[in-house]
């Protein structure tokens, strides 16, 4: 029998329930493996030790309510972040700053990132545990289906700032969306940040599926005929956003318009190639969720919403069923309909009701 | 502000300090991200119940953010009265307060879910609810944690593990 990963010998450090009873019985009765299980108990050993605190005794929470409850006194508090007072919390609004930027960039991302899908997850899921950085790297990216075959990036979207809306215009082709009446507590003139079209090509390999099954302790289901080598071809893009941002940098609000995403195949179909990825053991929640909620046509919303991170509805926007996401924290919201396979997004820390009327007032 | 924030601050405030703690090698900086987590709970509809597990997640991007970020308390000051740490009963684990320090440079340079995954591990979260909180699938949770290990024990300069 195979020897189990260094993944499955962790677990059983932890956790010998949720290894299986074969791995188990292999790992008792293999001296290699029992070996490389102690040292991988030491390892966690040290490492633990490495990360325990300093010896200080338990801290002083009375002390510490005291503090949180005058941080938080009414008055001391802006309607959706806590103040940042000068002195010991003087990083709050920078470390903050980069949740919320990322989150004001995912209208823009989620026709400029390529598979678009694939932004609103990790953004909700950072979201949710605010703040968590989040650079261009992780917003920009494919569905990362390169355990299954080649992934390769055939256009960049060189997203930039422009000076206003006749540039953004200019540079990316889309009518940019006017707000006639900036919703309370937004101000000043927004920003504009564009990004050309994406594209990236998928090429499945049935080796390499194996091969990612393999590592999940499965054999890969047999690939459908014709699948091995065929492509798909992903392009999202053109993107516009225009963003408002309070005096300390912390955008308030996002207005995006974008080129809906689309996929092409050769060969066979892209609902055989998705449906026969879906079946493949070991796909992460996430992924499947992307994967799911792409079709080949662009028209519909490729949004996938964890239900656990953020509510989601619908209203009616211009006649065109849009889709409301609202943070369960209740500090973001986001209103994205499609029409015409341009995808148009609002977005920001502002209540659903307000995000719905800048939506239905765009120019 | 929610009603019941005290209780639940009360119940688990040095539980947070701690994971942050584990990130940051510094009391003081995990109190302060001990505040900014309870600030944003506060904010939250997180069920009381699940409060534990949301504050260890939130504590854990929070403090790795500030290690990232390099804004965290001078060495100087957050090392200041901090001895060598020990893991009871085990004489060899005596880590110094440098390879403490660099434990955590190396912490601050893993990818954010690498490093997330090793500590909320190390916090007490099972397999399944670091793989929930990082949208990792459960397989792969113990693989993401023994290389991101791997990386920390270079740092040891003694890591027991063969190359």
């Amino acid at each position: 029998m195979r020897h189990p990963s260094e993944g499955v010998l962790r677990r059983l450090v932890d956790e010998p329930a949720g290894v299986t009873d074969d791995d188990r019985a292999h790992v008792a009765s293999c001296p290699a493996c029992l070996r490389a299980l102690d040292t991988a108990r030491a390892d966690a050993e040290l490492v633990g030790a490495a990360l325990a605190a300093p010896r200080a005794g338990e801290p002083d929470a009375d002390a510490a309510w005291a503090r949180l409850t005058s941080a938080t006194a009414p008055g001391a508090v802006p309607a959706f972040r806590p103040a940042a007072p000068a002195g010991r919390r003087r990083w709050t609004t920078a470390v903050r700053r980069p949740a919320v930027a990322a989150l004001g960039a995912v209208v823009l991302v989620t026709g400029a990132g390529v598979a678009a899908a694939n932004d609103w997850l990790p953004i909700f899921s950072t979201e949710r545990v605010d703040p968590v950085e989040v650079t261009a790297g992780d917003l920009v990216q494919v569905p990362d289906l390169s355990a299954y075959g080649d992934l390769q990036v055939v256009q960049e979207p060189d997203p930039e700032v422009v000076a206003d809306a006749d540039a953004a215009r200019e540079r990316t082709g889309l009518d940019v969306p006017e707000v006639a009446d900036l919703p309370d507590g937004v101000s000043g003139d927004p920003a504009y940040q564009v990004a050309g079209v994406v594209e990236a090509v998928f090429t499945f390999s049935a080796d390499k599926a194996a091969q990612a099954a393999a590592a999940e302790g499965e054999v890969l289901p047999p690939p459908p005929a014709g699948l091995d080598g065929s492509q798909l071809r992903l392009q999202a893009g053109p993107g516009v956003a225009a963003m408002w941002s309070q005096p300390t940098g912390v955008p308030t609000l996002v207005v995006a318009r974008v080129g809906a995403p689309t996929v092409q195949s050769s060969g066979v179909p892209f609902e055989t190639v998705r449906d026969y990825l879906l079946s493949l053991p070991g796909l992460p929640d996430g992924l499947a969720d992307q994967l799911r909620d792409l079709s080949a046509d662009g028209g519909t919303l490729p949004l996938p919403v964890p239900a656990e991170l953020v509510t989601s509805s619908t209203a009616d926007v211009g006649g065109v069923d849009a889709t409301v996401l609202t943070s369960r924290n209740g500090l973001f919201a986001g209103v994205v309909w499609v029409e015409d396979g341009v995808m148009t997004g609002v977005a920001g820390t502002l209540s659903a009701e307000e995000l719905l009327s800048v939506a239905r007032g765009l120019g | 502000m929610r009603t019941d924030l005290e209780q639940v601050f009360r119940t688990h405030y040095a539980g947070v300090v701690a994971v942050a703690a584990r990130v940051l090698g510094s009391r003081d900086s995990a109190e302060d991200v001990a505040q900014e987590v309870f600030l944003s709970f506060g904010r939250s509809s997180v069920p009381a119940d699940e409060a534990g597990g949301w504050l260890t997640v939130a504590a854990t991007h929070t403090a790795l953010n500030l290690l990232r970020s390099g804004r965290r308390r001078s060495a100087r000051e957050e090392l200041a009265g901090d001895g060598p740490t020990a893991a009871p009963d085990v004489a060899d684990l005596v880590v110094t307060r440098e390879e403490r320090s660099s434990v955590r440079a190396a912490l601050a340079r893993l990818p954010h879910r690498q490093a997330a995954a090793l500590v909320l591990r190390h916090s007490g979260l099972s397999y399944a609810e670091v793989a929930a909180a990082l949208d990792l699938s459960p397989g792969s949770v113990g693989t993401t944690v023994r290389r991101a290990e791997s990386v920390l024990l270079k740092e040891l300069n003694r890591h027991a593990s063969p190359e």
